[in-house]
């Protein structure tokens, strides 16, 4: 595992003791863990593309907690997101969950509870960053592509035969099957299957 | 106060009374002149010119011619006028007996120069007495203690012959007759009465003067053979019966203002006086102190001090004054003893409505102070949370690598070490969260306020420390405008903190919901006060008048007692301060109050 892929949980706090505090539990179960007391400190110096997960305190002083939320829905971000606050916030809790928050504790929190959250917060982050970076990939490869290779692309993932291509592209079937061989490779894909698949997750 | 006007008065009236008898005296005849050859004798006469004349003509004629330098003039004189004429000096001479003697020579320094005697007659040391009598079938009456209680009847109390000397006589048998009788009447002249009234069974006792009795049996008016007389003993020289001892005879003397020369000359004339029809003339003075014992022994006359009815008596005499003055001493002692106990009751009741007063302040205190906790609790709340919150944290931190640690039996130095740093930050944050409850604590604390020499600089810091965390999440910006230093203040810390929260508490409320929310405080001084001020910018009034927000109970918050403000008032005032509300001059609310300044004091 290299460090890129070596989850790190972010913890955004204003308290210092908290921070302090939440950073020492984190820790002691081997985590990594980068502490900063205010959201935009965080936001400034934040790399995103890494796994891992953001503890933050939703009330702060300046940007608060859901603020950061929406900060990071918008950069696309990979971070999975786990609330803590010192005010049973109903309304505040229904919120950062809708916008994506794995789970919302209020202080002072069962530390399983929390490292569980954790768990499965780095899980699910591992996986966006898995599939972010697997569509970062696709993309790259479709960069790649000609505007003709892009056209024969699209028909050859929507199952048409070269045949049909050749006649809707106005071009010979030989220039279609050159088209598709170079797309094959490019894409990285040994099947018009597979290409399909490629596809579709790329646009869900 | 009364009673010192009444004294006032009192006083006129005696001077007034003094002016008055001193221009009586003016106003009375001055003293027969020598030259004037005018001399006039007074003589006590309870019965007028005619006896007196038939008396003491013999005498009168006697010093006229004797001494034809001076024209003599008896003047009769009653008790009473003889009194006046003596005090008044409208005599030269005095011719009376031996009571009134001894009285006006105690009361106006009459000096005898002698006394009458008869040829034939008793000693004239020994000439006077008195006769008690009674009906001689009362066989029941028979010495002095059986006379005790019945009616006794005599001619006049001033007698000195007849009641006076037998005054004496009953004294001393244990027998008051002023008190002590069924009845005691004074029968006035002539002395037969007293002997009708005993016969007749009117009276059981009478008390005439000696040889009164012998007298009117000679003349025939008396049956003597009807009275027996109680302790009956003849005199010497006429041989009648008496009860009492013998007192001098009557004695002629020249009152204070009288000449010398004038008299030694009548004292010679008189002392050369050949005895006349009745075999009166005169001998050299006798000692009258037979007399003088008495008066001592009845406590009356020049002795009257020494009775016991004295005070009575002189209680009487002034009874209108005396009535006066202890109506006033009454009056005096029960306005002191009243207003004594106005006072105490005044004085307790003050001090109980004002302990409730300042109980009640402190209750409503008490209450804005608990008001405001409970206005900032949840902020409170979550200020205690966050260092219980980050002992938890640690603490499961430590265990889980505690845990780590044993399963691997295994330690390593660094790990120890961060377990021994997190226990002392644990201890930090307990110590953090104490110090908060504590604070807490001595807010709402009941506590009596304990004035001291403040910096409102100092104590503005403190309060925004305080105050600060509480609202950081709020977003609202509060800052402190606050010059390098301020004067002295004397006030009671808490109370100040507690005006100051209660201020930035409602600038904060009040900018809730605005936009760009900000509080400041300031601070400044006029020279007389240091004047401290809350401005927001914030809602405004709420829909409170300026005056309505400082009443207790007016609120224009959701939440809250109304307290807040109008402890402040109370608390300010109290300082001698003055707290008002006014719009900002950008929207908004300037809260403002003035502390004096204390003087001759540093901090």
């Amino acid at each position: 595992m290299t460090d890129a892929d070596t989850p790190i949980i972010y913890v955004v706090d204003d308290d210092d003791a908290m921070r302090d505090s939440l950073a020492f539990l984190i820790g002691s179960v081997g985590y990594a863990c980068s502490c900063h007391p205010s959201a935009e400190d965080f936001l400034a110096r934040h790399h995103p593309g890494r796994p891992g997960c953001l503890v933050a305190d939703i009330r702060m002083p300046g940007m608060s907690g859901l603020d950061l939320q929406r900060a990071l829905n918008e950069r696309g971000t990979t971070l999975s997101i786990i609330f803590v606050t010192g005010h049973g916030d109903i309304p505040m809790a229904v919120r950062a969950l809708r916008a994506g928050a794995i789970d919302f504790l209020e202080k002072p929190f069962n530390d399983q509870a929390l490292l569980d959250r954790i768990g499965e917060a780095v899980r699910a982050s591992r996986e966006a960053t898995l599939r972010q970076n697997r569509h970062a990939e696709i993309a790259q490869r479709l960069d790649g592509l000609t505007p003709r290779e892009r056209a024969v692309l699209e028909r050859v993932a929507g199952g048409k035969p070269n045949k049909v291509i050749a006649a809707e592209l106005s071009i010979s079937q030989k220039t279609v099957e050159v088209h598709r061989h170079n797309v094959m490779s490019k894409m990285g894909v040994r099947s018009a299957a597979e290409l399909a698949r490629l596809i579709a997750i790329k646009s869900p | 106060m009364r009673i010192v006007i009444a004294m006032i008065r009192h006083s006129i009236l005696a001077l007034i009374f003094l002016i008055g008898l001193t221009t009586v005296g003016l106003a009375a005849p001055t003293p027969a002149d020598e030259t004037a050859r005018d001399v006039s004798i007074g003589v006590l006469a309870f019965r007028g010119g005619e006896d007196a004349e038939y008396a003491w003509g013999p005498t009168l004629r006697h010093l006229s011619a004797t001494l034809p330098q001076y024209r003599f003039r008896l003047i009769p004189l009653g008790p009473e006028k003889l009194y006046d004429a003596v005090r008044d000096r409208q005599i030269d001479f005095l011719i009376s007996n031996p009571g009134q003697y001894v009285e006006q020579e105690a009361a106006h320094g009459i000096a005898r120069i002698a006394t009458v005697a008869f040829e034939g007659g008793p000693l004239p040391s020994e000439a006077i007495g008195s006769t008690v009598f009674v009906r001689k079938d009362r066989m029941d009456l028979r010495q002095w203690s059986d006379l005790k209680g019945k009616r006794l009847i005599a001619v006049s109390p001033d007698l000195f012959g007849g009641f006076r000397i037998a005054w004496r006589e009953f004294a001393e048998h244990g027998i008051d007759p002023l008190a002590d009788m069924a009845s005691l009447h004074f029968s006035g002249f002539p002395v037969k009465q007293l002997f009708d009234a005993v016969a007749r069974g009117d009276a059981d006792v009478g008390i005439a003067r000696g040889c009164a009795l012998e007298e009117l049996a000679a003349k025939g008016s008396i049956d003597p053979s009807l009275f027996t007389v109680i302790a009956g003993h003849p005199m010497t020289g006429w041989g009648c019966v008496v009860s009492s001892r013998l007192y001098p005879d009557w004695p002629l003397a020249k009152l204070a203002h009288t000449s010398n020369t004038l008299a030694r000359d009548v004292a010679l004339a008189l002392l050369s006086m050949p005895p006349g029809d009745h075999g009166q003339n005169w001998t050299i003075p006798v000692d009258y102190q037979s007399v003088h014992d008495l008066f001592r022994a009845l406590k009356i006359g020049p002795y009257s001090h020494l009775r016991q009815g004295h005070l009575t008596e002189t209680l009487r005499d002034y009874a209108p004054w005396l009535t006066l003055i202890a109506f006033g001493l009454v009056w005096g002692f029960v306005h002191y003893v009243r207003v004594r106990f106005l006072l105490k009751r005044r004085t307790e009741e003050l001090n109980l409505a004002h302990s409730l007063a300042w109980r009640q302040r402190e209750r409503m205190e008490h209450a804005a102070r608990l008001s405001l906790m409970g206005e900032m609790a949840s902020s409170l709340a979550h200020e205690i949370s966050q260092p219980l919150a980050a002992i938890v944290n640690y603490a499961h931190g430590c265990q889980r690598r505690l845990e780590a640690a044993s399963s691997m039996a295994d330690m390593t130095a660094s790990s120890t070490a961060d377990m021994a740093v997190s226990a002392g930050k644990i201890l930090a944050q307990a110590e953090r969260a104490s110090a908060i409850v504590h604070r807490m604590r001595d807010f709402v604390r009941k506590r009596p306020p304990a004035p001291f020499i403040l910096d409102v600089g100092e104590v503005i810091d403190k309060t925004l420390d305080f105050f600060i965390p509480l609202i950081e999440k709020k977003r609202v910006s509060v800052h402190a405008d606050l010059p390098p230093s301020l004067p002295p203040v004397c006030a009671d810390r808490i109370q100040l903190e507690e005006v100051l929260l209660n201020l930035l508490q409602n600038a904060v409320e009040a900018v809730d919901g605005v936009p760009y929310g900000n509080v400041r405080i300031f601070a400044n001084t006029d020279g007389k006060n240091v004047r401290i001020g809350v401005a927001d910018n914030g809602t405004g009034l709420s829909g409170l008048t300026t005056e309505q927000m400082f009443e207790a109970f007016h609120t224009g918050k959701p939440q809250g007692l109304g307290l807040g403000l109008s402890l402040c008032r109370s608390i300010v005032e109290a300082h001698g301060g003055r707290i008002w509300a006014e719009a900002g001059v950008n929207g908004g609310m300037v809260m403002t109050f003035t502390l004096p300044i204390a003087e001759g004091e540093s901090v």
